[in-house]
């Protein structure tokens, strides 16, 4: 199988992060519950994990709290930010990790900047909404539908500049884009372990900038005497037993990253992306690319999305059609009615990917219609 | 300085980064439990510290916000005794 599905999950993991969910199966028990040697290497094993991701997201290791996935620590963040009534802004391409949280609480959204790949549009529609007044932002640094990148960076410094608490969504950047907390100012960063971190699914991390409110309450391991959470991180994020088995196989995946670079994976993701757009362009079907794009490309073929992912899935391609989970960014692009088909390269792009991809898609009826 | 300090952190992380910090700083420490009748708030992690080091060790848990004021000297059986550094 070709797999170009690294936006839903990187699949073929290095093998490092197989070997360490194994081993902390075999040799872990619950951190931060004992003194033994089983407990204190389950303990290693999280906060070796927590300097990795401190390493690559310049931060302090108590900073890293772990989650289920990038859901789950935006929903936390969401809920520290935000309650009931307030107002928060969004850009125009936010999933419904983002969305449905909001949507649930009843907050005031304002969608600004809704234009592909157009850095103008979306820092001045940011900009005018920030201006109007907002409780909390919350962005996402990459679409996970067109891989459009925003200018995260700028939109920090707006945020900051209007004392306007923010979070980042870096479900689709972690791994492939330099992410910093200190330097954005970030209030939270949430991001998936099993995406562009290369860890197994069921991991996610939250980096806080500042407390969270718990989502949910239970034992952390530390001061067990008292009925309120701890008020210290990462405590305070982290009620009930840790997926330490999950969280080794991160700890390998983002070992790996810091031993290849980032923007290793990134150049290598990128040369996977531009050929591809090269190719769908040439077989006359409606590409969405253009400056400031991470390595996903969606298309639009003559035919049905879900016909043509499928008729691919036969022909040995991995992708994904529909909604991707994120109407909003599909509204923006308008392609709410047809979907898109998503092509998302990951850290082992290689040109025999797409040699293969060209070839499937020439057999695909439905690209045509 | 007697054999043996214990300098107790509110959490296993903290601790873990105490660990960290001391031994890059080529001091020698080892990451324990807290004896129940120092974590009055339940549940614990210290670092257990050679006399010749305590007062370095403790400087440099200051310097880097990791020094809650907890340090306890080891007497002759093993028992704690609080102590102000």
């Amino acid at each position: 199988m070709i797999y170009l599905d690294n936006g839903a999950t990187s699949f073929h993991k290095p093998a490092a992060v197989g070997i360490a969910v194994a081993e902390a199966l075999r040799r872990c028990a619950n951190p931060g519950r004992g003194g033994y040697e089983a407990a204190m290497e389950a303990a290693r094993k999280v906060y070796e994990c927590r300097e990795e991701a401190a390493a690559l997201f310049d931060c302090q290791p108590e900073q890293v709290v772990f989650t289920a996935n990038c859901t789950h620590g935006l929903n936390i963040a969401i809920r520290t930010l935000l309650k009931p009534g307030g107002r928060a802004v969004i850009s125009g391409f936010e999933h419904n990790a983002v969305t449905r949280p909001l949507h649930m609480m009843g907050v005031n959204v304002t969608v600004a900047g809704r234009k592909l790949f157009d850095w103008d549009d979306t820092l001045t529609e940011f900009e005018d909404a920030l201006r109007r007044g907002a409780d909390a932002a919350v962005f996402t640094h990459v679409s996970n539908v067109f891989g459009y990148i925003l200018p995260a960076e700028e939109m920090a410094a707006l945020c900051r500049r209007y004392r306007v608490p923010f979070i980042l969504d870096a479900a689709q950047s972690a791994g492939t884009l330099p992410v910093s907390l200190r330097a954005l100012g970030a209030d939270f960063i949430a991001m998936p372990g099993h995406k562009g971190l290369l860890g197994p699914q069921g991991t996610g991390l939250l980096l806080c900038g500042r407390s969270p409110e718990p989502l949910i309450a239970g034992g952390t391991g530390s001061e067990s005497a008292r009925q309120t959470m701890p008020d210290f991180l990462p405590d305070r994020g982290e009620a009930g037993t840790l997926n330490v088995p999950g969280i080794a196989g991160l700890a390998a995946g983002l070992g790996y990253l810091r031993r290849t670079g980032v923007n290793t994976v990134c150049r290598r993701e990128h040369r996977g992306l531009e050929e591809c757009v090269r190719d769908l362009r040439r077989l006359g079907v409606r590409v969405f690319a253009g400056e400031h794009q991470a390595a996903t490309v969606s298309f639009v073929p003559a035919g049905d999305c879900e016909d043509t992912a499928g008729q691919l899935a036969k022909l040995g391609i991995a992708v994904r059609a529909g909604l991707h989970c994120a109407p909003l960014a599909h509204e923006s692009a308008g392609t709410l009615d047809s979907g898109t088909v998503r092509i998302s390269f990951g850290y082992d792009a290689c040109p025999g990917q797409n040699e293969a991809l060209r070839r499937a898609l020439t057999r695909c009826p439905s690209l045509r219609g | 300085m007697r054999n043996h300090w214990l300098v107790t952190f509110r959490s296993v992380t903290f601790a873990q980064k105490g660990e960290r910090l001391l031994r890059n700083r080529g001091i020698d420490c080892g990451l324990r439990r807290t004896p129940k009748e120092l974590s009055d708030r339940g549940c614990g992690y210290c670092l257990r510290i050679r006399g010749q080091d305590i007062l370095n060790a403790v400087e440099l848990l200051r310097e880097n916000q990791l020094y809650h004021g907890k340090t306890y000297v080891l007497d002759r059986d093993g028992r704690p005794e609080e102590r102000e550094l």
